[in-house]
């Protein structure tokens, strides 16, 4: 079972599942769902289109140098059955994913580390420039001008003694 | 590759979608045709004689993939701004393909083993 990538945001694709589509020059276009197919036929550059790998990848977005991608490769050419080396690929499999999952975690924990800085300097900004838009509550209850027109209704205690007296 | 826009003075003019739909797939995609620009000139085979194609195919513009009747005709191709904008995309980096679908999901390159004879 060959799990291929889709062409135009190279996300697996499963046997049985997706579109491929084979120009009259023999290239097989492979893809996951229709949206990526209907992205294609509008010729659309997989390199322009945010949500694509191939747009995350050149922006810096996900991490790009790993030792973990050198794992998953096409490989043609011929290997004898070894029953031991499957066991072994496959334990090993679990382990790399692993390794792979939480480098990325930390490569987005990095790529987010600034965000939090700059939220809380902006907000400090807009703090500076428009104090003046910030009333203590006690200069409200002095000048009532200065609140809004709310009329609360006032419940009223006799009905409320009439039904228990029912 | 999208439909020609009729101009605006020209009332009776219309956009025809057919013919934009019949050709779109008569176009040579982007990376066939980024691929015959990287060969050069000295790769490229002379172009066939065909009569079926407009001038017997010998007037041939390779960023647009389009035939002309004569070299006039192509020569004045050559300064339209859609020509332009083709030669601007073509000399730019390598359109997408399989390949760098995979990179960007992580696999390796691919693995074809050792060259096990020299041509």
């Amino acid at each position: 079972m060959r799990l291929e990538k889709c062409w135009f945001c190279s996300s697996t694709v499963y046997p049985g599942h997706g579109i491929q589509f084979v120009r009259n020059d023999a290239k097989i276009f492979r893809f996951c769902r229709s949206k990526c197919h209907k992205n294609f036929k509008m010729k659309r550059n997989p390199r322009k289109v945010k949500w694509t790998k191939a747009y995350r990848r050149l922006h810096g977005k996900d991490m790009t140098q790993d030792s973990t991608f050198e794992f998953e490769r096409k490989r043609n050419r011929p290997e004898r059955y070894d029953r031991n080396l499957t066991e072994n690929t496959l334990a090993a499999i679990k382990k790399i994913d692993k390794v792979r999952v939480d480098r990325e975690s930390r490569h987005h924990a990095k790529r987010m580390k600034p965000k939090k800085a700059q939220l809380q300097r902006e907000a400090a900004r807009e703090l500076e420039q428009s104090i003046s838009m910030v009333k203590a509550p006690g200069a409200l209850q002095r000048d009532p001008s200065l609140t809004l027109p709310i009329k609360v209704k006032v419940s009223k205690p006799e009905k409320v003694d009439n039904r228990m007296e029912e | 590759m999208g439909g020609k826009c009729p101009h605006r003075s020209v009332k009776k003019r219309r956009y025809s979608h057919k013919s934009f739909r019949r050709s779109k797939f008569l176009v040579k995609g982007d990376d066939a045709v980024y691929d015959e620009l990287q060969k050069g000139e000295e790769e490229r085979k002379p172009l066939p004689v065909d009569e079926d194609l407009p001038g017997m195919g010998q007037y041939y513009c390779f960023h647009c993939d389009r035939y002309f009747a004569n070299v006039s005709i192509r020569d004045e191709h050559f300064k339209t701004k859609r020509h332009r904008k083709r030669v601007k995309i073509m000399m730019g980096p390598a359109p997408h393909t399989q390949l760098d679908a995979d990179l960007a999901a992580g696999m390796g390159k691919p693995d074809n083993g050792p060259k096990l004879m020299s041509m």
